[in-house]
């Protein structure tokens, strides 16, 4: 084996295995949004699947630059709830967080739980009150495998009478 | 120097001219006159302004070099960002006085319709030159900066969080973790702030045009802000890494002055380098716009260190004292584990066979056990359920036909006053040993006495005290050895292992993560002569490794070992192995590694190879160590026995 061969061998291993180690960085929108529902949510393939191969692949990213600042809301494209005032804020909260949200209801604790009474700006000493209520509801709440965000969220207002 | 200003000023006289042909004269008159009179006054304005720059030295002002990212360079300064709308200034990226005096002409411009006026754009360079220079504003065009104020008020900061995703063990991709802040508002949930995240963005999917473009700056770094519970979802469920919380003591204002920066790097480029400017170096800008007296990016640019790792940047925040409280924000992973802990361990099979399908989740709360327990199998359950979700282990619909009967059986078993999850925290990563490693000691190898010399600036060795790092998880670079033999008075190059990982991920009920390895560079080995020569290697490996109570991590490879060297025959041999070895900490301080290998060489220079070590280090304080290692070899047909002593400083 040559030294020159030898030498791009090394380099592009070390450019390979170096590279990747330091790109955890450019792991961006890890999961995309596609419906209102549970288990809406499509990960992305990411480099930590437990196998050498994939865990030498690299993260990547595809956000552009004009989605960058994703502080604005309205862009979703699911339902709003016919029982509580147009708030955009809440909606994409579901859109990204509904498993996590039916998993605390049904625990009736979590700090997803609390980030939607927030969002509901049920006043703090009513919060335990309406943790019983939902995580007692639950069935009148996510009522089918399919039931939409908007649904749930009109479903909460009705279980929890507030 | 004012050439586009002059130039937009006839402009302005040219539409009079055609406004003053087309309409008579004296009912305009007055009009016309004021006009010009408040363009002449403007103009002794600005100059004014201008002259207060140059008098004040404003261009060389410690936080106009934060503001506009300049760093020194050759004899002048230029700036780190290369996305040309960044500067108002043709010569911006190299010219901070020009780019100035841009910036206070371009207060004077007119207000185009539908257009932000810079004023908006770079709102912390408008507001720090307008304190500076106590600019009347009332003699500038008045400009409207909804959008900017519209974000502003969304955000509504008051507070600042460093974050911390800390390294996932087994993937390459995030051992160094990464950096991001959050900027907290007036929600009291953490979830529903704000989070700052400085990437790369990219299309690429195979890892090595990624890993070359990536070192070499081919790709653009952006600024994003995204709401905080995705990064956590992002973190803490998909990757199963850590999050660690670093509050920062800035006060309102601070906060106020940073997001400020932050809108004005708004899809602003820089080109993205992996090593220095990375994530975390380029979010030390934002911290020093907040507070410019901390000195954070000075601290890595332009040293012999190229490099800027996640967990030194925050070591570095810490010390300068930016920091009030550390929280910790546990992985998926952790709590599949933490709530797996507090069950007997034969429930875990029926957590396993909900998630299988084989009994239903409402059986459960039918059995005749503790309540708790109850709560404990189907909490464990939902999570294994979302993790093989995420994991693509399970279909859309068969995890939602899965996962909703198991929170409807869940929640009749009514709130518990024990949090499942509560798992105990650990060292955090900015308290744990320095990534860098000085060693001097000597020992012995058959025949000949030797005094060594060792140094690796990064990161973490298998035998380093575990506080603060992941668990198993070794990466090594530029690990460099010398030594002395007294016995030859020869000096020489034991090692250079440009890299050097190992990934020891245990597998348990739960998880059945592979293990691997893979280190290369060069290493001295016993030619078919007996005599001992610095070969080229390359040793990847993949394999098993399981936590034993007795043991420690216990853990096998099979590997494939390439060495070259003109010594050789053929020049180089190929071989193929496996290795064992465990891993356990005896005491906080004391930790062992007992390991064996077996190499079979069946192309180029055909041998055998077979080594043993026991390798102990003993922590004296976080920073210093001492290794003992005793190994024992049979290369061809050569046996060596080795001791060695170093005593170890981390720096």
């Amino acid at each position: 084996m040559k030294i020159t061969s030898l030498a791009l061998v090394i380099s592009l291993l070390l450019v390979f295995v170096v590279g990747t180690a330091f790109g955890a960085d450019a792991s961006g929108e890890a999961r995309k949004n596609t419906g209102c529902g549970l288990g809406t949510l499509i990960f992305q393939d990411k480099a930590d699947n437990s196998t050498v191969l994939q865990s030498l692949q690299a993260t990547t990213n595809d956000i552009l630059g004009n989605q960058t600042f994703g502080i604005t809301s309205g862009t979703s494209e699911c339902k709003q709830p016919s029982k509580f005032a147009k708030n955009d804020r809440l909606i994409e909260f579901m859109v990204a967080n509904m498993d996590n949200l039916a998993k605390e209801i049904a625990m009736g604790r979590g700090e997803t739980l609390e980030a939607f009474a927030e969002l509901l700006r049920v006043p703090a000493n009513k919060r335990p009150e309406f943790y019983q209520k939902l995580q007692a509801n639950f069935a009148q709440i996510f009522t089918s495998e399919n039931v939409q965000l908007a649904k749930v969220v009109d479903n909460v207002v009705t279980v929890s009478s507030y | 120097m004012y050439r586009p200003y002059v130039l937009s000023d006839e402009k302005v006289y040219g539409t009079f001219r055609i406004v003053y042909l087309f309409f008579t004269a004296l009912a305009f008159h007055t009009v016309l006159c004021t006009s010009a009179a408040h363009a002449a006054d403007r103009n002794d304005y600005l100059d004014s302004l201008l002259k207060a720059s140059q008098v004040k030295h404003l261009s060389e002002d410690h936080y106009w070099n934060i503001l506009l990212h300049y760093k020194p360079h050759s004899s002048g300064r230029r700036s780190l960002v290369d996305d040309p709308r960044f500067f108002l200034a043709a010569a911006g990226k190299v010219d901070p006085r020009a780019e100035m005096e841009a910036t206070i002409i371009s207060f004077f411009e007119q207000v185009q319709e539908g257009v932000e006026p810079p004023r908006c754009t770079f709102p912390a360079r408008y507001a720090w030159l307008k304190e500076q220079l106590s600019v009347d504003e009332s003699k500038l065009p008045a400009a409207q900066c909804t959008k900017f104020e519209e974000a502003l008020a969304l955000i509504n900061p008051k507070s600042a969080v460093l974050v911390f995703p800390a390294a996932h063990g087994n993937g390459p991709a995030s051992m160094f973790g990464h950096t991001l802040i959050r900027i907290d508002g007036n929600a009291q949930n953490d979830l529903l702030s704000y989070a700052v995240n400085y990437a790369a963005v990219t299309t690429d999917r195979n890892g090595f045009i990624y890993a070359y473009k990536g070192i070499f700056g081919y790709y653009r770094g952006y600024y994003s802000i995204l709401p905080y519970y995705q990064k956590v979802g992002e973190y803490n469920e998909i990757e199963h890494r850590d999050i660690w919380e670093y509050e920062l003591n800035l006060s309102e204002e601070e906060v106020r002055r940073m997001v400020m920066h932050i809108w004005e790097l708004k899809d602003i480029y820089s080109d993205y380098y992996f090593f220095d400017e990375n994530c975390s170096f380029d979010l030390l800008f934002l911290l020093e716009a907040a507070r410019p007296s901390v000195h954070l990016t000075d601290a890595f640019w332009g040293k012999a260190k190229f490099w800027v790792i996640p967990s030194d940047t925050v070591r570095l925040v810490r010390e300068q004292g930016l920091v009030s409280v550390v929280k910790y924000r546990q992985s998926q992973a952790k709590r599949i584990h933490a709530i797996a802990s507090r069950m007997a361990s034969t429930d875990w099979n029926l957590a396993q066979e909900v998630v299988d399908q084989k009994i239903y989740p409402r059986t459960i709360t039918e059995m005749d056990i503790d309540p708790k327990e109850k709560v404990r199998i189907l909490d464990l359950t939902a999570e294994l359920l979302q993790y093989q979700f995420a994991r693509k282990q399970l279909g859309k619909d068969e995890y939602v036909h899965r996962f909703l009967p198991t929170l409807q059986a869940r929640s009749t078993l009514g709130m518990q006053d024990e949090d499942t999850a509560v798992t105990t925290v650990p060292v955090s990563p900015d308290a744990g040993h320095l990534p860098g490693r000085f060693g001097i000691g000597g020992g012995y190898r058959t025949d000949s006495f030797f005094t060594e010399l060792s140094w690796r600036p990064a990161y973490h060795d298998l035998l380093d005290q575990g506080d603060g790092y992941i668990e198993g998880a070794q990466i090594n670079f530029m690990d460099v050895r010398g030594r002395y033999y007294f016995r030859d008075d020869a000096l020489v190059l034991q090692r250079l292992r440009f890299i050097d990982i190992i990934s020891l991920s245990p597998r348990d009920a739960f998880f059945k993560p592979v293990s691997w390895k893979v280190n290369t560079g060069l290493d001295r080995e016993i030619m078919s002569g007996g005599q001992e020569q610095l070969v080229y290697r390359l040793n990847p490996g993949g394999g098993f490794a399981y936590k034993t109570d007795l043991l420690g991590i216990v853990y096998v490879f099979l590997e494939t070992d390439l060495i070259a060297s003109d010594e050789l025959h053929d020049k180089y041999a190929a071989g193929i192995g496996a290795s064992a070895g465990c891993l356990k900490n005896m005491t906080d301080r004391w930790k062992i590694n007992l390991s064996a290998a077996w190499i079979s060489y069946e192309l180029g220079d055909v041998h055998r190879s077979m080594k043993a070590s026991l390798a102990q280090n003993y922590m004296i304080t976080t920073n210093t160590g001492i290794t003992f290692s005793l190994s024992q070899e049979k290369t061809f047909d050569y046996n060596r026995s080795e001791a060695s002593l170093m005593v170890n400083l981390y720096l």
